[in-house]
Parts: C-alpha cells; structure tokens; sequence
C-alpha cells in the first residue's frame, strides 16, 4: 500500500496558447484534509478536471493506491471514489433534494421502477450521521445556498465516495455555515475519507488544512504542512511577492455629512416583509461606513433603494444637501454618488460591450464623449487607455476587448476604475472583492482607503468580517433590514460583531446595548 | 484572443467576427440551395414529364434564374443580362430589406419581433388610404406621397408600440402580444377596406377584393434611373429609399448614444439600469422604430403604383412580415447585411418565377429552399462558433503572452449563464 490515497504526478495540462498546468504534482494522504491554494487562474480547477476525468493531461499520471489509473470521464472517477462540489452547483432546481441525490445512482427494482424508499432511508440516515441537515422532499429551488451545498455532499457521500473535493465550497456561504462546513470536513477526515478543498481564503485554510499545495501561475510551487507555516507564508507563495494582508491606513477624519437617510424602507421581494424597515444614518466625508451584516439582511434591497434600482417605499435620502428620494437613478448618479455594484455581470457590465464601451457606461452622455447624440469614438478610446493604464486592467486586446473575455478580477478593476474616476463625493462599495485573490484585494483596498484620503464619504457593504474589521471606520450592523447596532471597529471584536450579525444583540436608541 | 497578426496586433479583415458572420451565412445559403437542387432532382426523377436534360435545367434555373433570358430557337436556355429580371428582384428585395430591418433593430435591443406582418399590414393600410383620399383630392403628387409614406410608416410604428409597451410596463412577453396585434391589425385592415366602398376596384372586371393600384391616381415613388438601368421592369427608387435607411439604422445602432443605449438594453438590461438608462422608454422606442420600418416596406411596395393589395388579410398575414426574420438572421441582424440578405431573399423569389415560366417545375421549389435556409440560418450561430474555434486553433500559438482570462474561460465558464440568467 502507497502513503497516498491518490496521486498526480508531473501532470501537464495546455489549452490553446496557455500553458494551465505545468509539471504539477499532488499527493493526497489517506484520511488528510489536503488545501489546494492559489489565485484565480492559478490552474487549480484545470488540475480537478483533470483529477475527475474532465480533461486528459498532455502529460504526467494518476495513481490510486500506488496504481496507475486513467480517468477518461467523471464515471471512471466516480468509480474510483472521487466526488466532487462544484463550486457553481450541479443540481437540477426543479427535482427535489432526494431525486437530486440520487440521479444517475439510481436503485431500481423489477421493471425498472425506482426504490425510493430505500434511498430515502439512506439518504436521511447520511444526513444524520453527518449533521447534514436537508430537507429530502424540498425542491431543491425553494431552499438555501448552503442547503443546496448539503445536498451536493450528500450526493458525494450517496455514491460511497472517498476521495472528496470541494471547489471552492465557500464562496456562497454566511460565516456560521462556513464554519458548520468546516466541522463536516473534519469529521469526513477523522473517519478516513480523504478532502482535497480548493480555496483561495487563508484563515479556512489555516482553520481546516493538515498540507497545503500551492499553485502559481499553472506551476507547482510547493507544498507545506499547515502548522508549520503561516498566512503570510502562504500568500506570499501564492502570488509570489509580499503581500500586505493588514489593511494601513491613517486615522479618518471625518467632515461634512455628505448621505444622509431618514426613515429608509424598501419592501422585499421575496417576502411581505419589508427587506429594508426604517432605516436611518449619515455617511461623512472622510470616513468609510460599513455596512455588516450575514447576506439577505436587506443590504442588497438598501443599496438599491438608495441608487433608484428599487423604489423606496418610505424615507428620504439627502445627498450633499440635495433630496433626491424621487429622483431618476441617473438623477441620483449626476448628483454625486458611484456605485460599485455588487453583482458586476448583473449590473456592472454590459458583457457583450468592449472593454471601452463599458469604462463610458456612466458618462457617455457627457459632452466630451458625444456631440449632438454622436459618440465621440476617439475620445472613447484615448479616456479608457488612460483608464486601463492608470487602474492596470489586463486585457487581451486592450479597449476593444469583449468584457466577457476578461478575468474576474480585471473585469473588477474596469468597474473600479470607470467609478472612481468619476471623483464623486460619495462611493457606494458592495462587496468590492468578492471573488477576488489576494493581490487583486489588496490593491482594492488601498484603493477605497485612497478615495476616503481625498475626502470622500465611502458607504461599504461587505460580508467578509476580515475587511469589515480592517477597512471600515465605522461599522453599521444590519439585521433583517434593520440597523441593529454601530460599533467602532478599534474597540470591537468578530465575536462581538457576530452577536450583532446573527441578531442575538441588538443595541437600544439610546446607543446602549442590550443582550 | 488567437485572432491577432503577430507582425501588427491587429485582427485581421478576413478573421474578424464580421468576416465570420458572413461566411456562416455563405454556408447556410449554399447548403440551401445544394438541398433545393436535390429536391429539383428527386422531383424530376418521380414525374413522368420531365426528362433528365429537363432536371439539369432546373438546377441551374435554382442557381442563376435570375440571369435566365429565356430560350433559344433550338430550344436551349440562355443566360446573360436581364434586365426585368434584376429589376424585379430589386423591387421586390424592399419589402424584405424592411420587415428585415425591423426584425433585426429589435434583435439588437433583446427583442424578437415577430409582429413585423402586422405592422406591415397597418402601413399598407395607411398608405393606400391616404395616397387615394390625397390622389382624388387633387393634392400635388409630391406632398400625397410624403404624406401617404408618413401616414402608413407612423401607424406601423403605432402598432409596434403596443407589444413595446405591454413588455416595458407589465413584462409580457413580446412574442405574444405581437402574434395578437398581427391578427388583429389583419381583421382591422379587411374591415377597413370591407366597409369603404371607395377604395375598392370596381373597375377592371374580375378583380374581386383589391384595393384601387396607386397608379390610378399617380401617387407613385419617381424611378430615380432604376427604369433606365432595369428597363421593363418594377424597379423604382423606392430601392435606393430602402438603402439609405438601412444605412442610417446602421449609423443609429452603431455611431450614436441612443444606439449605444439600445443596444446596451438589449444585451444587458439590468447594467443598462445601473447606468440610468431609462430601459423601459427605449423597449418602447425600439419596438416603435421596429414597426416603423416594417410599415415603412408595405408603403414602399404599394406606392411602386402597380401592386394591387388583395384586402381579405383576415385568414392569411403577409409573407413579408415573417421573411424578415430569415433575412435578419441571415444578416446577422446587421443593418447593412440586410440589405444583401433581402436581396438574395428575392433572388430566390425570381428564380422560383422562372422556373415555373420556363420549365415544368412550379415556382414552390424556391419556397423550399427559403424554408431550408431558415431552418439552417437557426444554425447559423453554430457554423460561428465552429468557424470562430478552427480560425482559433489555427492561430493557436501565435500569442506568445497568455492572458489570465485564458483558463477562466476555457473550462466551464459561467459568464454566459450568468448574462443568460440576467435577461430573463
């Protein structure tokens, strides 16, 4: 018997014009929760394809056990006991948990009818053993991202499989499902399943991981043990410089109002509820605001109350001194206000648009861009070259690049750049990194610390408790669409703000707090 | 992005996404004709009366009927120019250049306006009636066709309207309110000319049904030298009216911020709402100049003065409406392609005419053959992508930088549903 479990050897990956793995190797150890680290397009999920017969190395070997297996399709891999979540589900929205679970492992009786009894029996007694709470007979469209990744597990689990991998399992999840997560993996571990969990956050990876590979630039550069070596360690190996994870910044000091919203309430969508219920507070030149709170606590229907995308149902909103509760949303953009927004193919870009069509998307109508309602084409051109260099958006083709075409973080940075440039005095951030790497992030960062420096009031709607923490100013805790707490973020700590997060705390009008 | 000369930087003409576009046409086009020709084969070899030299004839009638002159005193078919020919397939590509138009303009906004044969038929309605009314008036010829051109081009734009405001205030799909106004707008118009006894032909024995031809009252489009060039023939400068359009709507689309709003709309309705581009006004103003142009066609046609409009629409809407859509695909939904694939479109029209006039083969086979190149021109995106991935793999290595977008798209790239899931 081999050490390991399973083991890619010098394998060696091209796609045309793009070297995606190169001479990389993973040895997975029976019973070890194995992190696979580094930067979007690293070659981390080529490497998982590859594993789970997606895609045929040019190059290198797969050993079970010390054999050499081929993977020629996901059913080889399933056989080998390899399963794997995606990190975008696979899971038939209209099909119920347990049909989701069972599809294409199906045990049938005479005639080819299904059992279902059986499954469901396995499948509850799995989710039990496990503390994977599903419900069975839900559709799968009707319940929680983080349900939805239950039953992806399940599905691992259902087919008896032994090798695990999570694509990025943490993505979609609010911090307490993250760490329900991470104490299923642990107890995947200790009863001899082996993970590989592929990531790009450290402290899960300093949390769960027993080895770490880590992967540059579709090359192999090392691979260390978790508890010797440490975040900055392993960031600097993942993008293969120092990087500064601490946020610097200077004190802030704070100015005039510049947001001002009194009584804010937007109704939902989903529920009767009201997504947003009386919400009220003030944005300062100077300082950035945070908005914290665990996602679908009304930031989303804030924000779009705040930006026209939704209409308010109540409230005003003041902006530099100006009421514009009813006004247009560009009415509202021309007062003042950029907005980074938090889904950037919903609403940040127009994919199909170039590079530069997307970089005017907020000011083509400006004169300098158009004469009697005729683009300026050269104009365009010579703004979004200085913008590209200026922000360093890598693209392939520069200005007239399909946004489609380029990556996450730089179709990110396009969007920075467009809003920033824009020098209003108020900058709507809604999760500005989400889905970025460590470099990409840093350099965001500094950037919202920059625009606060000028004298900018910054609004931040984040999720992460990390850059709630080292960014913001002043943080405002949301609950089920109301502002639950402020705390100052020099003189609170994640436990704290979790109590506030989860509703557990909540602080009087007075300003104190009340348990 | 592969497609790059390694010398400049620049893609080149023959590589671009145009280039492409045109050549996924080509194919479709050919691939409909090879099957009309085989369906002119099978057909000839199961009829008693048509002979293996009679079979050869309407291959290349399929081919070149347009060119077709006629026969020969020991009976042979010649081919050279012919001018009533060519003509005809230019009058008759105006129509088609419009309703293509108007499909594609909606295209390019997310739309699909499949109620292009309604809002032909409230064109044709407004422009004969005011044409006759302005004709009898004595209004001079100039101001009755402005007016008639105008009348029938604004009531098309009306009928647009509704699908455009039914989608932008209750979200209902376009596709449905257009099948609705297209039959109501045929039962509008048979009612119309039903109970107006003045517009009727009375005239010429035998002709039961038609609506007086503009000719009677000399409100027609001038020729502007098509009768020089095509003499005998329809043509008209209805043709060139038809070209200037089609090039202002590319000017539109391509050059100007209300395009670059359309356009943006279309392809991404919720950034075009981030941007504060009102996208409710412009599903309105796109759907409205959509029906504007299709309309725009049925004037066209019907002050040529010699077409005659049989008014009992109510069981039968107008071809034109729905060719238009063929004819966008065909062009992929580019202002300016439009004007060839109309052309080709009517081409095939001529051709069928000919192959009934000089052969015994009835005109239906190039009905066929549209049929096919609809059906291949669905596939049309297919033959682009597969000419996009070989002019890629060709050029594979000529970049010697990779781009980090590279991987990301390469395995399961997820924009596309994301952009998908965004336009529902």
């Amino acid at each position: 018997m081999s050490e390991y479990v399973i083991e890619m050897n010098h394998i060696r990956k091209e796609f045309p014009g793009i070297v995606a793995n190169d001479d990389i190797t993973l040895q997975l150890k029976k019973g070890e929760i194995h992190a696979l680290l580094g930067e979007n397009g690293a070659g981390k999920s080529t490497l998982m394809s590859v594993l789970f017969g997606l895609y045929q190395p040019e190059a290198g070997e797969i050993k079970k056990n010390g054999q050499v297996v081929k993977i020629n399709n996901p059913n080889d891999a399933t056989d080998l006991g390899i399963g794997m979540v995606h990190q975008h589900f696979k899971l038939i929205e209209v099909f119920t948990v347990l049909d989701n679970i069972i599809l294409g492992a199906e045990t049938t009786g005479a005639m080819g009818f299904l059992k279902k009894k059986e499954a469901r029996e396995k499948v509850i007694a799995l989710s039990e053993k496990y503390g994977l709470k599903v419900d069975v007979d839900a559709k799968v469209e009707d319940i929680s991202v983080g349900m939805q990744q239950r039953v992806e597990i399940l599905k691992m689990l259902y087919r008896d499989n032994e090798i695990l991998i999570f694509d990025e399992p943490t993505a979609v999840l609010t911090p307490q499902e993250i760490d329900e997560l991470m104490e299923i993996m642990r107890g995947f571990a200790k009863e001899g399943k082996s993970i590989l969990f592929i990531t790009h956050k450290l402290n899960e990876i300093m949390a769960v991981s027993d080895r770490v590979t880590v992967l540059r630039k579709g090359k192999y550069i090392g691979t260390v043990n978790t508890k010797d070596t440490n975040k900055q360690e392993l960031s600097n190996m993942m993008v293969g410089r120092p990087v500064q994870l601490q946020i610097e910044k200077k004190e802030a000091h704070p100015g005039e109002t510049v947001l001002k919203v009194e009584g804010l309430t937007v109704p939902s969508k989903i529920h009767k509820n009201n997504a947003v219920n009386n919400v009220s507070f003030e944005v300062k030149a100077g300082e950035i605001l945070c908005i914290a709170g665990i996602d679908g606590n009304g930031q989303t229907e804030l924000i779009y109350g705040l930006t026209g995308l939704e209409k308010a149902t109540a409230g005003t909103i003041t902006l530099c001194g100006k009421d514009i509760s009813k006004a247009s949303i560009r009415n509202r953009a021309l007062s003042g206000m950029s907005h980074i927004p938090e889904d950037r193919h919903k609403h940040g870009l127009v994919l199909s648009y170039t590079l530069e069509q997307n970089i005017v998307l907020q000011k083509y109508k400006e004169p300098r861009f158009q004469n009697h309602g005729f683009i300026k084409f050269d104009e365009v051109r010579e703004y979004a070259e200085k913008l590209i260099k200026e922000y360093d958006v890598r693209s392939g083709q520069g200005p007239i690049t399909i946004a489609r075409s380029m990556s996450g973080g730089n179709q990110q940075k396009a969007i920075i750049a467009r809003e920033l440039d824009r020098e209003e005095p108020l900058l709507i951030a809604v999760q500005p990194t989400r889905g970025l790497d460590v470099g990409a992030i840093e350099h965001i960062h500094n950037q919202i610390v920059a625009e606060r420096d000028k004298g900018h009031a910054v609004l931040l709607v984040s999720l992460e408790l990390e850059e709630v923490m080292g960014l913001s100013d002043r943080i405002l805790v949301i609950y089920e669409g109301e502002i639950v707490g402020e705390v100052d973020p020099k003189k609170t700590t994640a436990e704290e703000l979790g109590l506030y997060m989860s509703g557990a705390k909540r602080q009087t009008e007075g300003g104190g707090a009340d348990a | 992005m592969p497609r790059k000369d390694p010398l400049t930087g620049k893609i080149k003409w023959y590589k671009s996404e145009g280039a492409v576009a045109v050549y996924s046409a080509l194919i479709s086009i050919l691939i409909g004709m090879a099957v009309g020709a085989v369906i002119v084969v099978i057909a000839g070899l199961s009829k008693a009366n048509i002979s293996t030299s009679g079979i050869v004839e309407g291959i290349k009638l399929v081919f070149l009927g347009v060119f077709s002159t006629g026969r020969d005193t020991a009976g042979h078919l010649t081919f050279g120019f012919n001018g009533v020919n060519l003509g005809n397939m230019l009058f008759r590509a105006v129509p088609l250049i419009m309703t293509g138009l108007s499909v594609a303009i909606a295209f390019k906004t997310g739309l699909f306006n499949i109620g292009a044969a309604g809002q032909y038929l409230m064109g044709t309605m407004g422009t004969l009636s005011v044409a006759l009314w302005l004709g009898w008036a004595g209004t001079p010829k100039a101001i009755a066709w402005i007016c008639a051109f105008l009348v029938g081009v604004a009531l098309g734009g009306l009928w647009g309207c509704i699908p455009g405001l039914f989608k932008a205030f209750f979200n209902i799909n376009e596709v449905i309110t257009c099948i609705m106004t297209n039959w109501i707008a045929a039962n509008l118009v048979t009612w119309w000319f039903d109970s107006h006894e003045l517009f009727k032909n009375s005239a010429e024995g035998g002709k039961i049904g038609y609506v007086i031809p503009l000719k009677n009252v000399g409100v027609v489009t001038p020729k502007l030298l098509m009768d020089k060039i095509f003499a005998g023939s329809q043509a008209n400068g209805g043709f060139w009216i038809a070209i200037l359009i089609a090039i202002a709507m590319w000017v539109m689309m391509t050059k100007t911020t209300f395009g670059y709003e359309l356009r943006a709309c279309g392809a991404n309705r919720h950034a075009a709402k981030y941007a504060g581009i009102n996208d409710k006004k412009n599903i309105i103003l796109s759907m409205a100049i959509a029906g504007c142009l299709a309309a725009a066609g049925a004037s066209l046609y019907y002050l040529s003065g010699n077409t005659e409009f049989y008014w009992s629409t109510y069981q039968k809407l107008p071809a034109e409406g729905f060719n238009g859509i063929p004819v966008a695909l065909l062009a992929a939904n580019h202002p300016v392609g439009v004007i060839f694939s109309g052309i080709f479109m009517s081409m095939l029209n001529v051709s069928g005419i000919q192959l009934k006039y000089l052969t015994a083969y009835n005109e239906y086979i190039s009905d066929i053959i549209v049929g096919v190149i609809v059906y291949l021109s669905a596939f049309s995106m297919l033959f682009k992508t597969m000419l996009s991935k070989r002019i890629k793999s060709d050029h594979g290595n000529v970049n010697a930088e990779p781009e980090p977008a590279a991987e990301e798209d390469a395995p399961g790239d997820t924009d596309e549903e994301t952009e998908k899931g965004g336009q529902k």
